[in-house]
């Protein structure tokens, strides 16, 4: 009754979006692409959202996963001259699977990537992906993997069903507007984090540590003010060779309007 | 940094946590006599002067799979064992069944030297053991030479072994030949070990 369907819809006036590939269900998660926008306009950049979708009881990963776990990982297949930025993934929650601390997601997750078409882009373009993720509850570990096309035509770059992209988008952690001095040092085998709290309030915000195997996930992030700064510590992660010359963390919650990305990097 | 002055006061109201002692690189291979999956003992002790591996393993893991599905433990086994490696897989899963665990190495091809179960975990945790996989080589000192992953690429894809840094063959490779080990420790990556509560 398919083509009845169709003709219903052409009834009632509504109007035709980009197809969109179908959700894949695979291990224990569901995945789906959706494209912010009805159609692309050549040299712009627009957002597409990766729904994963877990099945209850499991969870799937971060870009920092803590201890065993694997981030997702997106391959795109796009038409030539095409590019796709990173998979900006959401503020995550910490938790433990058996003994090991981790850093992931349940339920509903949804990641975002930047599709930038070429100047002369023209005609349809199918932009593939190829999703892999790693489940795991407390007694196993499931893989999953999934591809996934949306096709769009040139055009006005219009909006389209952009409902979960703008939403994902608030859960994406982004730069401070202003630089926050961030800093962090070495003491006796922990990382002594500081934010100069004259810009900032990070009372009762969660944080987590982005950059993998630098700071040990065994124990959470939390920030308590100090004098003139929010201090954290963390112990040190016994895979860092060498001195930190990196971390970036985010933090959200408490009173911040949108997550945040501290970067900090040793200076020469 | 700029925050120095106030890290006197956090630094003093700081507690370190607890946390469970891991074998590092150079650390005496702590003993153990566990039983194979034949019911024989099988004890470190009598693998003395030998370079010992130690796998630990769950079939059902697709870390594990990965390794085994592609053929490349069953290879790195045969192929070590015949110049003189013992190669022990640990199953250290709560309750871990011996004749389970038998038909399933036979199943998927394990030329490792012993098969070993350890349901309580001992030797797990004396080793330090998170994940499946998790490698641990031992010199022929009986000292511990390598901890940590299979190799470097943290995925359930085949095809990734081709592509990844071979971190216990590099290890293996050093300590046959006399050399030091160079990458002594790396972080392991897999299915968490599923242990006793």
């Amino acid at each position: 009754m398919a083509g009845m369907n169709f003709s219903v819809l052409l009834a009632a006036g509504l109007p035709l979006v980009a197809p969109l590939s179908a959700a894949v269900k695979s291990g224990h998660a569901m995945a789906e692409l959706i494209a912010g926008v009805s159609s692309y306009q050549p040299g712009k950049s627009f957002p597409v959202a990766v729904r994963l979708t877990v099945d209850p009881g499991w969870h799937t990963y971060w870009i920092n996963p803590g201890v065993g776990g694997m981030p997702v990982k997106a391959t795109w297949t796009l038409p030539e001259g095409w590019t796709a930025g990173e998979l900006q993934q959401p503020v995550p929650k910490r938790f433990m699977t058996g003994d090991l601390p981790g850093f992931g997601y349940e339920g509903e997750t949804v990641f975002l990537v930047d599709l930038t078409p070429p100047a002369g882009a023209t005609g349809e373009a199918e932009c593939k992906v190829k999703l892999a993720w790693l489940t795991c509850d407390e007694s196993a570990c499931v893989p999953g993997d999934a591809e996934l096309s949306v096709k769009l035509e040139a055009g006005n770059g219009k909006p389209g069903k952009e409902a979960a992209a703008v939403e994902a988008a608030k859960k994406i952690p982004v730069p401070p507007a202003q630089d926050l001095l961030f800093g962090v040092e070495e003491r006796e085998g922990r990382l002594i984090l500081s934010v100069l709290s004259s810009e900032i309030d990070l009372a009762g915000v969660s944080a987590f540590p982005a950059t993998p195997d630098v700071i040990d996930p065994a124990e959470p992030l939390t920030f308590e003010k100090g004098k003139d700064a929010w201090m954290a510590s963390g112990k040190k992660s016994e895979y860092l060779k060498g001195p930190v010359t990196q971390l970036d963390i985010v933090v959200s919650g408490g009173k911040l309007k949108q997550p945040l990305l501290l970067s900090w990097r040793a200076e020469e | 940094m700029k925050h120095n002055t106030f890290l006197g006061a956090v630094l003093g109201a700081m507690i370190c946590s607890a946390t469970a002692y891991a074998i590092e690189p150079g650390d005496t291979a702590p003993a153990f006599t566990v039983k194979n999956v034949k019911g024989e003992e099988v004890s470190l002790a009598d693998q003395k002067g030998k370079v010992v591996v130690l796998e630990w393993n769950n079939h059902d893991c697709p870390y594990v799979k990965k390794h085994y599905g592609s053929g490349n433990l069953p290879k790195l086994q045969e192929t070590y064992t015949a110049k003189g490696v013992v190669w022990i897989s640990i199953n250290s899963n709560a309750g871990v069944n011996a004749s389970d665990l038998a038909a399933r190495s036979a199943k998927e091809g394990s030329k490792a030297s012993q098969v070993v179960v350890d349901p309580d975990g001992k030797v797990g945790k004396a080793y330090g053991a998170l994940t499946t996989p998790h490698m641990i080589v031992i010199g022929k000192d009986g000292k511990v030479a390598y901890n940590g992953a299979i190799d470097s690429i943290n995925s359930t894809d085949a095809a990734d072994i081709e592509k990844a840094d071979k971190h216990v063959v590099a290890a293996l490779d050093a300590l046959l030949s006399g050399k030091t080990v160079e990458l002594a420790k790396t972080k392991p990556y897999g299915c968490g070990v599923k242990y006793a509560k």
